[in-house]
Parts: structure tokens; sequence; C-alpha cells
């Protein structure tokens, strides 16, 4: 179908209002927050109810167009990006449905800001554990598709671990429930399956999310920024109040053996708070650097921290380019980030050779290609390097269990060239 | 008729694809076994051949500073928790059952313990594994890093999947420091409903963080020694400083007394062959009346054991061997809540639990991954 028509079918849903199709309006739309991606949506879709979305989703079925859900488009890996395709904005689905204190869970809609629903639950003690640097602006909906992690994953666990239930749609229609919010579940762990999918295998209509973690008194701990460091390390404890102090001099005496040269204990909260904006707003704060930004996302095991950091130091000397890493030391999760000029033809190609020589660096060293961000676009020429053809191919088919006709989020995660069955039927289709 | 195959070695993950290869082509089906102590859970298997798994057993990778551990699928509980002692780590899965289970068997049917309060169930403990599907095919999912979105998770679909979708030859976990101080506390539980929940509300808003928190009903605290009635068996675990504070948050809520920590080893044994299990579970608030149809349960048929993780919200109950229409009805009464059985006669299935994988989607991973039906069939219905 034209995507005039398209149009008019969305705007019958909709209104016209929330169909956005002209160029000048889409360019808004034609990144995430790797702005090294560029592809423009043909057009997009903003629905505001449950009902709405349910409409929209089903009348993209029934012409069979293929659409690339989105909620505030914070995502690191192109995952977000319509390639001329619709693009189904889920922002405006926003309503935190229920908080249930008693037994820490809430029930919200895909478009609700993380900070958001910590906000609500911290009204009952209780607060959202997973806490990705954009939680100001990403959606608990973004969340899921990628299984977002964050600095206090490290004790709490990523998004799989707190969500206890999804309702959602996919991509034929149907409205499926995973998981049991209120009991056991058996059979198969399809709510596992879908967290983290990155969009290819439905959309979210509602989450319940849980155990949202009490959060007790929380006592700080946390090294200050003193610029002539080679290097920072933030630590925060939280706990109940007995133990924390025997905690912190533990922390202390272990950084003072590792050789560390000063370690300071944050006073008070305002100070806990200061200390972790720095963290939190380091993208930011790299933009005023330079205009563009690379940022990786490798794991690696703990122990092999020191030799894979000695490694990116060598590559990025020999590339000339400055690698800043700002990463989750306790989880062995890196992000290399680069920053560079992408006018610049010969500092562009020199940024993503040293990007590629990092990335394999890591995986020798036993370490996988993203620990929180997806794989998106962005990833997809290294998930060969670390899953054999077998693997892939059974990822392919657990997509097409949720997906057949590939339609959500199409081209992303697992490379097309990886699916067996896709080249039995190209071949065919060539024969 | 059991085939087995060879060592924990990459060799062994062959040697069970070619198991698998050779099954398909003469269309027999399979059943997958570790160590054989737990054969009669799950639905009973329209297969006569075996597939031993027990071979692949041995540590394949352990480093203690990175808290994670890679071991054959057929490696024992028991031989991890050695493994890792020595380093003061442990992995926090302590399903009920023989520490002679296997690794592998565990992840398979997500069996957990009293620990589950605190760390979760082997979704949350398991990093990566490698499994044979019902095609032949070697499929490795996730990594041996704590943290991975790489692709679609196939680890947790395949954690809980009994053996339908994959053999699962290794598998990869993330383990934890064991605490400085492991002590245990037990306190008298009221059997009102009414004063159970008030005991349970006071015990969430008490500052205490337990790594399990269970109920016994009265035959079982009797039988593992450690009260004459009903009573809450609380784990606590940290920094002396810790332990101690929370040691006296519980004495304020009752007549707190210490109990051997060895009593955990006990609980998790209490599991007489040819038994039937059944547990219900609920909202963890609803938790003193879930406990309360697990109660019913146990008075209707005599020497049922009962323990709940309260924080988990769920119930379980051990019923002795018996007449299966008696179990039957006895397991009769409506219950608001989720049922699921881990074991049964073998006549009872039908009608108590016929199928967990009745769903499109779930029919469609089975189709995906075991075409041909080779692997466990029937264990979910």
């Amino acid at each position: 179908m034209r995507r005039e028509n398209v149009a008019i079918v969305l705007e019958d849903i909709v209104g016209p209002r929330r169909v956005l199709k002209r160029p000048s309006e889409l360019v808004v739309y034609s990144a995430d927050g790797l702005p090294s991606y560029r592809k423009q949506p043909s057009l997009a879709v903003f629905p505001e109810t449950r009902a709405e979305l349910i409409d929209v989703v089903r009348a993209l079925a029934a012409i069979g167009a293929p659409f690339v859900p989105r909620g505030a488009g914070t995502g690191l890996s192109g995952g977000a990006l319509a390639d001329d395709v619709v693009l189904l904005c889920l922002n405006r689905l926003n309503r935190i449905l229920r908080v249930d204190p008693a037994n820490a869970l809430a029930v919200v809609e895909p478009g609700v800001v993380n900070v958001t629903l910590t906000r609500e639950a911290s009204k009952h003690g209780l607060h959202y554990a997973p806490d990705p640097s954009s939680q100001a602006a990403c959606t608990i909906g973004g969340n899921v598709a990628e299984n977002a992690g964050g600095p206090h994953c490290l004790k709490y666990g990523v998004t799989l671990n707190h969500i206890a239930a999804v309702t959602a749609i996919l991509p034929d229609g149907e409205i499926v429930r995973l998981g049991n919010a209120t009991g056991e579940t058996d059979g198969y762990d399809l709510l596992g399956a879908f967290v983290g999918s990155e969009g290819c295998f439905g959309v979210a209509l509602e989450m319940m999310d849980a155990p949202t973690v009490r959060a007790v008194e929380a006592s700080i701990y946390a090294a200050g920024y003193p610029t002539d460091a080679e290097a920072v390390l933030l630590a925060e404890v939280d706990g109940l109040p007995a133990g924390l102090d025997a905690d912190v001099r533990v922390i202390e005496r272990l950084c003072m053996e590792a050789g560390a040269r000063t370690v300071k204990v944050a006073a008070d909260d305002a100070e806990r708070a200061r200390l972790w904006q720095g963290r939190k707003k380091a993208f930011g704060a790299m933009g005023r650097i330079s205009p563009h930004l690379v940022v990786q996302d490798a794991v690696i095991p703990r122990t092999r921290l020191p030799e894979v950091l000695a490694r990116i130091h060598e590559i990025s000397g020999r590339y000339r380019v400055k690698v800043c890493n700002v990463f989750h030391a306790g989880d062995g999760n890196l992000h290399p980030n680069i920053g560079y000029d992408a006018t610049d033809p010969d500092e562009t190609v020199r940024v993503h050779a040293a990007m590629r020589e990092i990335m394999q660096v890591c995986i020798d060293a036993g370490g996988t290609i993203t620990g929180e961000h997806g794989v998106g676009l962005d990833k997809l020429e290294y998930m060969d390097l670390i899953f054999s053809p077998d693997s892939l191919a059974a990822m392919c088919q657990l997509r097409d269990v949720f997906d057949p006709e590939r339609r959500s989020n199409p081209g992303k995660v697992v490379p097309v060239r990886a699916c067996r069955e896709w080249q039995a039927a190209r071949s065919a289709r060539s024969a | 008729m059991t085939l087995t195959v060879g060592a924990a070695t990459s060799d062994g993950t062959a040697a069970v694809a070619e198991a698998v290869h050779a099954a398909a082509a003469a269309c027999t089906p399979l059943r997958l076994v570790g160590r054989g102590t737990w054969l009669d859970a799950g639905r009973p298997v329209r297969a006569i051949t075996s597939l031993s798994l027990a071979p692949l057993a041995g540590i394949v990778d352990y480093t203690p500073g990175d808290l994670t551990l890679t071991a054959g699928a057929g490696t024992t509980l028991a031989e991890i928790a050695r493994v890792t002692r020595a380093e003061r780590q442990w992995l926090a899965l302590d399903p009920f059952g023989s520490p002679e289970g296997t690794l592998g068997a565990t992840v398979a049917t997500t069996s957990a313990g009293p620990l589950a309060h605190a760390f979760g169930t082997p979704r949350d403990n398991v990093l990566g594994l490698e499994f044979v599907t019902g095609t032949g095919a070697v499929v490795h999912a996730g990594g041996r890093v704590v943290k991975n979105v790489a692709g679609f998770d196939l680890t947790r679909l395949l954690v809980g999947s009994w053996g339908t979708l994959g053999a699962i030859t290794e598998v990869t976990v993330r383990l934890r420091a064991r605490p400085e101080v492991d002590a245990t506390i037990v306190l008298p539980a009221p059997a009102a409903p009414t004063s159970l929940g008030a005991l349970l509300d006071q015990l969430r808003a008490a500052p205490v963080a337990a790594l399990a928190a269970e109920l016994l009903n009265a035959p079982l605290a009797v039988q593992l020694g450690v009260a004459d009635g009903p009573a809450l068996l609380v784990r606590l675990a940290g920094n002396a400083d810790l332990v101690r504070a929370e040691q006296a948050a519980l004495a304020a809520l009752g007549d707190a007394a210490a109990a051997p920590v060895d009593v955990w080893d006990r609980l998790r044994a209490c599991e007489p062959a040819g038994a039937a299990v059944a547990r219900f579970s609920g909202p963890p608030a609803r938790m003193a009346a879930t406990w309360t149809h697990a109660l019913e349960v146990a008075e209707r048929w005599p020497g049922t054991a009962a323990h709940a993780s309260v924080g988990r919200g769920v119930a379980r109950c051990v019923l002795p061997t018996g007449d299966a229409r008696a179990l039957a009805s006895a397991l009769q009464p409506t219950f608001a809540g989720t049922r699921i059985f881990e074991r049964l006669p073998n006549e009872l299935w039908a009608t108590l639990a016929p199928t967990a994988v009745a769903d499109r989607l779930s029919r469609g991973v089975k189709r995906a991954y075991d075409p041909h039906g080779l692997l466990n069939p029937g264990i979910l219905g």
C-alpha cells in the first residue's frame, strides 16, 4: 500500500494531528541517542490510548506494513530507527496504571518514563532499580525492549529481573499475556524471551514491574573527582544501616590496598547526588569536546579489566583517537567512548577501525558485544563474531514464532544473512 | 534402554548431537536424564530410550575473581558447592531434593529453594548455556559475562523448558560471595490466618534483609527439630553488625531462637521417594491465605510436609505416597492463585494439570526447536 494510503488508515484511528508525514517533521525521528546513524521513517504515528495502539498494530497487520516501535529514542544502538517504514511512537502511552506497595508491584504503560516510575514508587518507600543514564527521559517500554541496565544493576539486577509480566500485542494483532504477576509460572519463559527482544517480537501494551526493591536508608560511599587522577571509581553501598559502616570500611581498606591515592566518602545526600551526576551526565559532557560520538557497550570478565583497559589505551594511541572510558566496573561492562568529527573522513575511518579492534579485544577476553545497549543496527556486524551460524539461526527461529513476517523492527538484532530459512527461501526464489 | 555419551568436553556435546541425530533418523523419542535423582518429576514422558547427560560432568571454567562458573550439565550441585566453597563463594541455588542432582536438571526444570527469596530462581542466575536442539544443532546462548543483551535471549527460553526444546549440555552461572556470618532464627508462627498475616506484615516492614524466610507446618518443624509447632525460619547473612541488628529486630517480633544453619540442608532433603509435590502461589501480600490453603491440603493428607517462601508468596506441599484417587480429592479444593505440580502419580496429570504449553507461542517454540517431538515428549503436556 502506498504511503499516503497508510497515512489515511492511521489518521482514521488517531486523527490527523498524530500522524506525521512531512520530511521536516520526520527528521526529528531520524536518529536515536547515537548520532552516527540516520534513517528517515516513512510516517510516524502516536497512539495515545491502549485501544488506539491495538487498532494501529492491527491496521498495520492488515496492510502488511513493517513498523518500528519507539519509546523516547534515547537508545544507543540505532535500534529505534525506521528506514522508510512506519515509526510507532509509544511515548504518549505514559500512564502509571497502578502501584501496589504491599506486593512491590507497579502496572505501567510502555511510555512511562523510568524516573517517573521511581518517583511514584518512592511515595511508598520503594524504587525501581534499573537506572540507565538516560533515566530522566527513557521509557519503561524501551527499557523492556533493550533489557536496560544501569549502575545499580550490579546489586539489583537488570530489567529482566524486575519485570513480572507483560501484556503485549504481537505483530499480527494478537494480544498475549506473558508471565504472571501474581504467582509462579510454568511452561516456557516467554516473558524472559520477550524482554530484550528489541521490538522484534511485538509491542508491550502494559507491564507489571516487580519487585520494585525497597529503598532502605542509604549510606553512601564514593570516590571524588580529582582532575589529575588516572581513573575514578564510584562505589555505592545501600541496605540496612546496621551493616553499612562495616562495608564502607572494607571497601576503603581494599581500595587503599589496591593502590588508590585517596578515598572520599560522600558526607550527605547532596554530595552523593553530585558525584553520581558527574557519572550519569558523562555522555552529554562529551558533547562539549566533539560533535560526534561512538559508544561501545562490551562486557568482559571482571578479572580481565586491567589488561583490556591497557589494550584500549594502546589501540587509541595507535589510531590517534581519544577514548574516554566511563563504565560499570562491577559488571565488567565497558563503555569506551570516542568523540570525533564525522565530517572529517580520515578521523572517521580511524575511529571506526579503533572501535572494531577494541571490540575484538573484548571478545578475545571472553566477553560479549553488548551488555545493556542492545544490538540494534550498531552491533549487527559483530554478531557473527560471537555466535555460530546455528546459534543465530536459533534466534531467527524464535523471532519467527513471534513475528513470522518479520515486520516488527525489521533488519535489527540478527543479521538477516544468518537466517537459514531466509537463505533457503532466497535460493528457492532465485532458482 | 539408556544411551550414554562421552565426558564433559566438546566431544561430549558432539556425542549428544550425534545421539539426537540418530534418534531423529530412527524417529526414536528420547528421555533426557541427568543423575536420575528426580525422575518422577513432571508428566510421564512418552519415550523408552533414555539419553544420559550425566557424563557431561566437570567444571569447564572457574575464575573466582569473575564470580562466574561454567560446568558441564552433568556436574552435580554438590560438586559445584565443594569447588566454590574453597573460594568462599557459592552458587545461590538450593532446590529441594538431593544435592547429587545435576546443574543441567536444576536449570532445565528451573528448580529453586529457600534462597530464591534473596537470589531468585535459575532464570536469574544462569548467564549462558549450550544446548542441542531436537534437530541436533548445537546452540550457544548468552555468554560467560554477568551482563549480556547480545541477540535474543535463548537462555531464558531454555531455563525451565524441561528438556523439551534442547538437551542442555553446558551452563554458565553467576556466583556470589559467601556471607561473613550466616545465621538462622526460628520464630513460632501463629496458626490463625489473621495473626499470621499480621506477623508477615511486621516481618516485611522490619529492618531485615533475609536470605530466606520459610514457613513450616507443625509436622515439618517437628521433623526438622526446630520447634514443636508451626514455625517461621529466617536466614540472615552479612557482616556481624548487620546480622546482630537483624537478630534484634526479629526478637521484637516474637519468641526468637537460634536454629542450626544445616536446617536448610535438612529441609531440602525432606522429599520422600514417590511423594506428590504441589506448589501454590499468589501475591506475596496474600501469603497468609495461600498458606492457609496449603495447610488445608496438608490436613486432608496426613504426613504432608508444608512450607512456604513468604517473600515470594509460594507454598509447597510434599504429600507422601498413597492411593491416587484419594490424593486427587485431597488436592481438589479450589484455590484462587496459581497451582503448579512438581510430582504426581502418573494417572493424575491428565485431570489435574494436563499441559503447561498449550498456547500458540509455546507450541510454535516447541515446533521450531524440536520439530519431530523427540525430546522429553509429554513432560510439559
